[in-house]
């Protein structure tokens, strides 16, 4: 013990020591959140659904906006949560969570049982279902797939052909797709998916420099501090040329290219354009877990579906229902290094919450 | 007159059904069939009613621009706001006949075409279309084929077996004077008849203005048709 540490923290200490904390979801957010708690002395359960962590980031290929490797990011995570004793429970997806005389319970379909005394929901997001946006042909038409399809696609194969199996000469970048868009109820901005966008078409490039790129976009929402330079190289250096037009709709033609209709309306003109392949950057969604693990406590949906947080200035990791808290892309559409800060700020939450927990008499 | 456009506009509930806020993202324009042939952009349409801009508006209303909408409705089925620039045109067409604005654009003088042809059709006969009104010298479009079904028209319509001009039911009968009248006052009610008046109020003032006056001093509206349909 460290003799220089003041009395009360080693109190504190002790006392937490006896605390449980049960995170889900086993994605960045969850690791990150549950190796800080883990660290601070707190035992801590990480429950993931899929047979590993890393979530979604297990699928990417490249992250914008410094191309650097998620895997990386992932092996880091699990070093951490490993070092600081995290009980990983896999195949587990917590579909129940309840409250009883101030501890929670958590269970799943086979009513495998968790207590905990907080509990962080890290559940993430959901990828939007192109199909719903028929009119773009998505699982229609082999050659427009989606940006998670081409992270997968690069990672698996490390080229990008279409369906013939020949390089592209042109491809389409379609940005807001099932974002911003009543008619498939989401009117927010997934907000990464105009740099994905200019990630992907950059990589493009640098593989098939005689390939055509194009961008289809309404706004390009550049809010990252290093993301407006990538633009700025991706026009200059890469030659990516930007239409500002939202798609109205692709269609096959004989050759299994594509036609595809929008309107450039910088010119105000109607433009149809050919390419050999369309890639849709399809928009975060509220994850399919959230209503039932919304069910039987009290925690709500904001107007998106994503969880609702007491106060999104000051509390945005804390929930609705007194003990349970947030991490990530269950509260909203973020990137890679807002996850895990915003992981970090959870477990903190967490920390404050259970050192004034009235049952344990406070601190 | 400028600060009623808006509030004409506005009094429309197919406004408010029509346009909650656009964001400009060119949609309707792609999907739009009239776009593809005219120099027409529903987008900039939206946006030029969602400004407010009374002058803009004012020589929207006095556009041809305006009458190139076939009312498909595409644009409904694409907007990402849920918007219907149809709609908003349907608004602007209407406007520009209560203020009489659609005289001043070559699309928009045809309002009174159609008011002569189609619109009077409905009170007269019940119909829109009826095949002893589609007389083949006015509608050379139609070709040699019509011709044809028009001097044979008796025997045609008996062979599918329509009801040319019959009492009782079937098809292209004749609608009872007892219909007619309903039609009449249904027209009446909704202001569909004010319309006409309206219209041909505007296009007697256009005529004049033209130098379409007969004898007695009044608008020559069989020369003002004349002059109408040389300019199609």
């Amino acid at each position: 013990m460290n003799r220089f540490l003041p009395d009360v923290l080693i109190h504190t200490t002790e006392m937490m020591k006896n605390k449980h904390v049960a995170v889900i979801g086993g994605g960045i957010a969850g690791m990150e959140a549950a190796s800080v708690l883990a660290r601070q002395g707190l035992k801590v359960t990480l429950v993931e659904k899929q047979k590993a962590t890393g979530g979604k980031l297990n699928d990417w290929h490249h992250l914008f906006p410094d191309f650097s490797s998620p895997g990386v990011v992932v092996e880091n995570l699990d070093k951490k949560t490993v070092r600081a004793g995290v009980n990983v429970v896999c195949h587990t997806e917590i579909s129940h969570i309840e409250r009883n005389n101030g501890r929670f319970e958590l269970s799943d379909q086979r009513d495998v049982k968790i207590f905990a005394d907080a509990v962080i929901v890290a559940s993430g997001f959901h990828v939007f279902d192109a199909t719903l946006k028929e009119e773009y042909g998505y699982g229609l038409f082999s050659n427009v797939i989606t940006s998670v399809d081409f992270e997968r696609r690069m990672k698996k194969h490390g080229k990008l052909l279409t369906l013939q199996g020949t390089e592209p000469r042109r491809v389409a970048i379609i940005h807001c797709v099932g974002s911003r868009d009543a008619k498939v109820g989401n009117i927010y901005c997934s907000k990464v998916c105009c740099i994905t966008g200019i990630k992907q078409a950059i990589e493009i490039n640098k593989m098939l420099p005689e390939c055509e790129v194009f961008c289809f976009y309404m706004d390009l929402r550049l809010y990252g501090s290093k993301f407006d330079s990538l633009y700025l190289e991706a026009q200059k250096r890469h030659k990516i040329q930007f239409i500002r037009g939202r798609l109205s709709e692709a269609a096959e033609r004989p050759d299994k290219s594509l036609q595809l209709k929008a309107e450039d309306t910088l010119q105000g003109r109607p433009l149809r354009m050919n390419v050999d392949l369309v890639i849709l950057l399809v928009g975060m969604e509220p994850a399919l877990s959230n209503s039932s693990l919304m069910r039987n406590n009290q925690m709500k949906p904001d107007e998106n579906g994503f969880f609702r947080s007491v106060n999104m200035h000051e509390a945005r990791n804390v929930g609705t229902q007194e003990g349970i808290f947030m991490a990530g892309t269950a509260i909203c559409p973020m990137a890679v290094n807002e996850t895990l800060e915003n992981a970090r700020s959870a477990a903190l939450e967490v920390m404050n919450f259970l050192r004034t927990d009235k049952n344990h008499g406070g601190f | 007159m400028h600060s009623k456009l808006n509030s004409l506009l506005k009094s429309d509930v197919r406004l408010e059904e029509g346009l909650t806020a656009c964001m400009n993202c060119g949609i309707c324009t792609a999907i739009c069939p009239a776009a593809e042939y005219f120099e027409y952009d529903p987008r900039s349409i939206a946006v030029t009613v969602q400004s407010g801009n009374e002058e803009e508006i004012a020589t929207l209303l006095e556009s041809d621009t305006i009458w190139y909408c076939g009312q498909c409705m595409s644009c409904k089925t694409r907007c990402p706001r849920n918007n219907c620039p149809g709609l908003i045109i349907s608004v602007l067409r209407k406007v520009s006949q209560e203020t009489g604005a659609f005289v001043q654009s070559r699309m928009g003088r045809q309002q009174y075409l159609i008011v002569k042809n189609i619109g009077m059709n409905i009170l007269n006969y019940g119909y829109c279309v009826h095949p002893t009104i589609l007389m083949p010298e006015n509608h050379p479009e139609q070709g040699p084929v019509w011709k044809w079904v028009y001097e044979n028209m008796g025997e045609v319509y008996a062979s599918v077996g329509a009801n040319l001009n019959g009492d009782g039911p079937g098809a292209m009968r004749k609608i009872s004077g007892a219909d007619l009248g309903e039609l009449h006052r249904i027209f009446k009610e909704s202001g569909g008849l004010k319309f006409y008046e309206t219209i041909e109020h505007f296009s007697k003032i256009k005529a004049l203005e033209l130098g379409f006056v007969n004898e007695n001093g009044e608008a020559d509206m069989e020369k003002y048709t004349q002059h109408l349909l040389q300019e199609i």
